[in-house]
């Protein structure tokens, strides 16, 4: 195969507004529009997010045991997370200690769904940037490109491998997408021994996957100089924000259940807290033009799309979680996060790892300790037992948190005394990103963007930046008729369209 | 011959869930030899539920220009050919998950796959009810997904 394409030729725009629009239909998309001044230089960018209307007053009245299966529709991405943070907030509604069976079934259904969904982002959206390079032909530089680059037996594996991670959760869950299993206390159904062995064999081959993917992460993106220099690229990828994530009673990363801790630029520990405690630690500030709410650090204020310690702006996800913890519990992780360690401290790298692109390096990571997990957890017999709901109490109010493959998501239910659900409020992972997704594409934007000159290359560099947080806008996000297009829409002051160009 | 009518959408999004409504309605008519699936999602995850079937029908929403809500659409495959690419930030489109399908399992899909894509009205609001014009044309989309699969 040739060489991957990193740059193209740029042309000169006189167009003071540039729309990146990745459109998932006709109504209801997210898109980037960046505003040029007078001498074709980005003056300021924005990441619009779709509306969803009226969430809130749907579950309002309706019981909180319907929670788990009604927030889980919010989204078609990623519903096991939304059902993991629902039932553990229903666990603290209801008082409720799930039995340790339950604990583990819940875990190991949920590392199905980061196998799944970490193997999905970074051969199905991220690959294609790597492999084929960002400036490729933009009706090359997807799936089916990567699949002609590295051949029919690693997509096939590709297929495999996610599909295993899907049966995993429709084992344990009933569902493949949308799980039923979660109840507070514990769960609905126990496993056979012989759904354990099926799945042990699954856990095993998805092991060996995840260590494919890491070298396969090493020969073809850090190998090549060029790839390295846009990860190090301080100008368009890199942020100095604070960072958020979950962790055990050691630091080592857990994405079920543990403390939530945040440390600084420097990767000090400033705060770390119990679920209860979110409203004590995150505000939320609301800027005009978008309707998803930019959540920051109530200590640290909003200062604005601006990071550095006086800016309450963290970031959630593969690069949040690596950078509070101190590592991970499972060996083939754990030595590659060490690896990383010692790349970046031989880069100069101080402190954490703020270089934004390093998300994918960190989702691979994760996606050998999840399939490391799900073998540990199912490799214990003990899961078949049949002491899987524990005692729950009266209704009251309570918060659940876990680690979804995007970030920190956030779970908070009030109920009456008949478990009529009264408020309901929900943080979800790309939220707690949205300030910083949105500080990220305004520094690719001026950094790449210079004296009016794009190119469709350039301004998917600058989708890149946004791309890696894997962002999820909290809707159906199936499309029929739109799909993921990339639209470059430059219109004069008057809101006129001048040109456009699209890579469909 | 193994048949799969697949209803894609999301029930709690007004409109968006047509294919649902219309995939519940003919699981409750019990057909022989026919098996009907929901899928709340799309992309990679389509590609698990229509391997190994022979014919596939998708009944999905969708939200043209100048379309009338509760009108439909027969569509094929190749309907899609313009949109099979992937520079999504979160997900890849129906038609690239079966593109995908056919170069890397191409023994397992099906041959033939129809989409019957219903105009919506209201893609925004959540609610389980459809809007008054899709619900209406709901008998009729029906009857046409019977004709595909008799």
């Amino acid at each position: 195969m040739a060489g991957p394409i990193i740059n193209d030729t740029t042309t000169k725009t006189k167009e003071k507004k540039i729309t990146i629009d990745p459109i998932t239909r006709l109504e209801g998309h997210g898109k980037i529009e960046i505003f040029l001044n007078d001498q074709g230089n980005v003056e300021n960018a924005y990441l619009q997010v779709p509306e969803l209307r009226g969430f809130e007053r749907f579950c309002i009245g309706r019981h909180v045991m319907e929670l788990p299966v009604l927030t889980n529709r919010l989204c078609g991405v990623c519903p096991a997370a939304h059902h993991i943070a629902s039932t553990k907030a229903l666990d603290a509604v209801f008082d409720a200690k799930p039995t340790e069976t339950a604990k583990k079934l819940r875990e190991l259904f949920y590392m199905g769904q980061y196998t799944h969904s970490h193997i999905a982002h970074f051969y199905a959206l991220a690959a294609a940037d790597f492999v084929l390079g960002p400036s490729a032909p933009s009706n090359k530089r997807n799936v089916l490109g990567v699949v002609d680059a590295v051949g029919v037996p690693i997509g096939a594996e590709v297929i495999k491998h996610r599909s295993y991670g899907q049966k995993v959760q429709e084992i344990i869950g009933g569902r493949a997408t949308h799980p039923v299993f979660g109840l507070p206390g514990g769960v609905s159904k126990q496993i056979s021994e012989e759904e354990r062995v099926q799945m042990e064999e699954m856990a095993k081959s998805c092991v060996e996957f995840g260590k494919f993917t890491i070298k396969l992460f090493h020969d073809v993106v850090l190998a090549n100089k060029d790839y390295l220099n846009l990860i190090l690229n301080q100008d368009a990828y890199y942020l100095n924000s604070y960072y958020m994530g979950m962790v055990d009673k050691d630091n080592k990363s857990n994405f079920y259940d543990g403390d939530i801790r945040v440390v600084d630029q420097t990767g000090k520990e400033v705060l770390k807290f119990k679920p209860s405690q979110y409203l004590d630690v995150i505000a939320e500030h609301v800027e005009p033009w978008t309707y998803m709410k930019m959540p920051y650090l109530k200590k640290v204020g909003w200062k604005g799309f601006v990071t550095g310690p006086d800016s309450g702006i963290y970031r959630v996800g593969p690069l949040g979680r690596i950078n509070v913890c101190t590592g991970y519990t499972t060996p083939l992780a754990q030595k590659e996060y060490e690896v990383l360690a010692k790349t970046m401290k031989d880069l100069g790298v101080k402190g954490p790892v703020n270089h934004t692109l390093a998300f994918h390096w960190a989702r691979v990571i994760e996606l050998q300790y999840a399939a490391e997990r799900m073998l540990q957890l199912v490799s214990d017999k003990s899961i078949t037992s049949d002491d899987i709901r524990g005692p729950f109490g009266q209704p009251k109010e309570g918060v659940g948190i876990c680690e979804a493959p995007r970030g920190t998501l956030i779970h908070h239910y009030a109920s009456d005394k008949d478990g009529l659900c009264t408020k309901i409020n929900m943080i979800v992972a790309t939220t707690n990103n949205y300030a910083a997704i949105n500080t990220s594409v305004i520094q690719a934007a001026k950094a790449l963007i210079k004296n009016g000159e794009v190119s469709p290359g350039l301004l998917n560099k600058v989708e890149m930046a946004f791309r890696c947080y894997d962002p999820c806008n909290s809707c159906g996000t199936h499309a029929l008729n739109g799909g993921p297009a990339l639209e470059v829409t430059v219109k004069r002051r008057d809101g006129s369209v001048l040109t456009k160009q699209t890579n469909f | 011959m193994k048949t799969l009518v697949l209803g894609v959408g999301n029930p709690i999004l007004s409109d968006d869930g047509v294919g649902i409504h219309v995939a519940r309605a003919l699981r409750d008519k019990h057909l022989p030899n026919v098996a009907v699936e929901e899928l709340p999602a799309s992309g990679l995850e389509l590609l698990d539920v229509v391997l190994d079937y022979d014919k596939v029908v998708i009944v999905d929403a969708i939200k043209t220009n100048e379309g009338v809500p509760g009108e439909y659409y027969v569509l094929e495959e190749k309907d899609f050919e313009r949109s099979v690419h992937g520079a999504s930030p979160h997900g890849i489109n129906i038609a690239t998950a079966l593109a995908l399908g056919r170069r890397v399992v191409p023994g397992r899909m099906p041959k033939e796959v129809v989409f019957i894509a219903v105009e919506a009205d209201d893609l925004v609001n959540v609610s389980e009810k459809l809007t008054d014009r899709v619900r209406s044309a709901l008998p009729e989309i029906v009857e046409r997904v019977l004709r595909e699969i008799s």
